[in-house]
């Protein structure tokens, strides 16, 4: 008689697919895998401790530290909830420049996450493509800020520096090249049949196991809920932005969302530079006394801060809510139970794009 | 299958491919103009303001030292996170790094620092010490003794009746002596950081 055993397979926490170190315990029947239990702490950095006491001008950097990938965020969310906290009017122009700068940052985690999925499921040509195209957004970045990865463009009361005309003109062209091979890249992944067979109808998040799971970002939007922190800011309100959903609930949604939102990011990076208002890029203003609670739109997800500052507009309390650790739980407790095999789970884990030093600080 | 046989051959038969494959040449490595490096000295004389110590985020990244006659700011280069912020700091544009210089001039641009004296009541015992160690107050008396009285309006603080009163705010120049010298811990300095532009002029945009 055949005789089924239960198995306990450990994923990690080095493990070639993943990036970061994380462990999945993975119990499994066969190939089947019954049930899974993340865990996490290889990282942690004890960030907002460091943060305490501390005025913006430091903050701001080591929040972009918080996580490499979407350092602009933390940036902006970070400055965002300051300029909140001490009513700092931003100019229109260098409100329009930071939409700039978080949609390039946006588009380069995006690729960035498609590129380690393709990598998961051994596409490795793809993978490259885009990590190739992905080069060329932190160029972008950087030729709009002088940095690549930890800009610190965004200060209280404005941005560092303005886009020159010349410049804005080269990053037209530039997205529009991007775009075209965006576009043929989209389009292999999308129509891949040994693509396909790994990914539609693999990691399915139902909707109402997504809103069980407080799932955020492309996770959620994959599975269809229209929710995007950005429809609350001010900046692509005016823009008219609105979220876009995949009703598959599978890997493939996940994956094709993301593609998605690069698609998107580069619209509204043309509209920004086309509806470009004049004036100064810095209003000045002092950071204040207060307490908030502020949220914005990362990569991965919805990312708050919760800050207490004092009287000279230093900072006394500082807390960080990062989208990634909703996402892993329910990748661990809604995705990855059910897989046929056990090389489907580090894909359905990497198709969540988990960001394990956002979420351990 | 089949399709996916087409659709390769297809993807690797096109003449943009075939040319990058046979040509491809690695771009040789040179630094962008844009790029925010290290901050380099550009040879006009440091003021000794010090504004490029106080707004570096990265502990022990630039220091201003004797040279000669004059100061300079030296850079250490394992601290340095390249943030920038001491170029945009200093009023006398000492240092440079990328296109920030220019950039400032150009837009005019630059960051404003302004400095605040907190006294903790409960910690301070007036025992005069910051008032004797802070430069400022050396200068603009002389003569004030060990137990931080002075007679003089021109102080920034000094010891009346026990309790330490600051007068003149404004004239602090954020150096933190004064918290050094503090036993208690009672005196802090605030550096408060701001973003400013001129107004733009017309048709520069």
């Amino acid at each position: 008689m055949k005789r089924i055993v239960d198995v306990n397979i450990p994923l990690g926490p080095i493990h070639p697919c993943f990036k970061e170190p994380i462990r999945l315990k993975c119990e499994a029947k066969g190939e089947r895998v019954t049930g899974a239990e993340v865990e996490l702490g290889y990282m942690k950095k004890g960030i907002e401790r460091i943060m305490k006491g501390r005025p913006w001008q430091e903050v701001m950097f080591l929040a972009e530290r918080v996580c490499g990938i979407c350092s602009v965020i933390h940036n902006m969310v970070f400055i965002e909830a300051m300029e909140q906290i001490s009513d700092i009017a931003v100019p229109p122009r260098a409100a329009y420049l930071r939409v700039i700068a978080n949609e390039l940052d946006r588009m380069q985690s995006h690729m960035l996450a498609n590129f380690s999925y393709c990598y998961t499921i051994e596409h490795e040509t793809l993978g490259m493509y885009l990590l190739d195209l992905r080069e060329q957004v932190m160029d972008e970045l950087e030729r709009l800020t002088g940095a690549r990865v930890t800009c610190a463009y965004i200060i209280p009361g404005g941005v560092r520096c303005d886009i020159p005309k010349k410049e804005a003109g080269d990053l037209q062209v530039s997205l529009d090249r991007m775009e075209a091979d965006l576009r043929r890249y989209a389009g292999m992944f999308e129509d891949g049949p040994m693509i396909a067979l790994r990914s539609r109808g693999v990691g399915i998040l139902t909707q109402e196991a997504a809103q069980r799971a407080h799932v955020v970002g492309p996770t959620a939007r994959g599975s269809g809920i229209a929710y995007d922190c950005r429809q609350n800011h001010p900046t692509y309100q005016k823009l008219g932005f609105v979220p876009i959903t995949r009703p598959d609930c599978d890997n493939f949604a996940r994956v094709m969302i993301r593609f998605d939102e690069v698609f998107q990011s580069i619209d509204l990076i043309r509209k920004c530079l086309h509806e470009l208002p004049k004036g100064v890029i810095r209003g000045g203003g002092v950071c204040k006394a207060g307490e908030i609670r502020y949220s914005g739109e990362a990569p991965r997800g919805e990312l708050t801060y919760f800050i207490k500052s004092d009287e000279f507009g230093r900072i006394v309390e500082i807390q960080i809510q990062t989208p990634s650790i909703m996402n892993i739980e329910a990748c661990c407790h809604e995705m990855i139970i059910g897989s046929d095999s056990i090389a489907d789970v580090t894909a359905t884990f990497i198709s969540a794009d988990p960001c394990v030093a956002c979420t351990e600080r | 299958m089949a399709s996916s046989v087409f659709w390769y051959l297809r993807e690797f038969l096109r003449a943009a491919w075939i040319k990058k494959f046979l040509f491809a040449k690695t771009a040789p490595l040179t630094t962008p103009s844009h790029f925010r490096g290290f901050p380099e000295p550009t040879g006009k004389t440091c003021q000794h303001a010090l504004f490029c110590m106080m707004a570096c985020p990265a502990p022990g990244a630039i220091e201003v030292v004797h040279a000669g006659d004059g100061w300079i700011p030296r850079i250490h280069k394992g601290h340095c996170i390249r943030c920038g912020l001491c170029v945009e700091a200093c009023p006398n544009g000492v240092l440079k790094s990328g296109r920030i210089q220019e950039t400032m001039q150009r837009e005019g641009t630059s960051l404003l620092f302004s400095f605040r004296i907190a006294i903790d009541k409960e910690l301070c015992t007036g025992c005069g010490n910051c008032c004797t160690a802070c430069p400022v107050n050396k200068q603009a008396d002389a003569q004030m003794g060990a137990g931080g009285h002075s007679s003089n309006d021109d102080v920034i603080m000094r010891v009346q009746e026990g309790d330490i009163v600051v007068i003149h705010e404004d004239k602090c120049t954020g150096c933190k002596t004064c918290e050094v010298s503090c036993p208690n811990g009672a005196i802090r300095i605030a550096r408060i950081l701001e973003g400013y532009q001129q107004p733009v002029q017309e048709g520069s945009q």
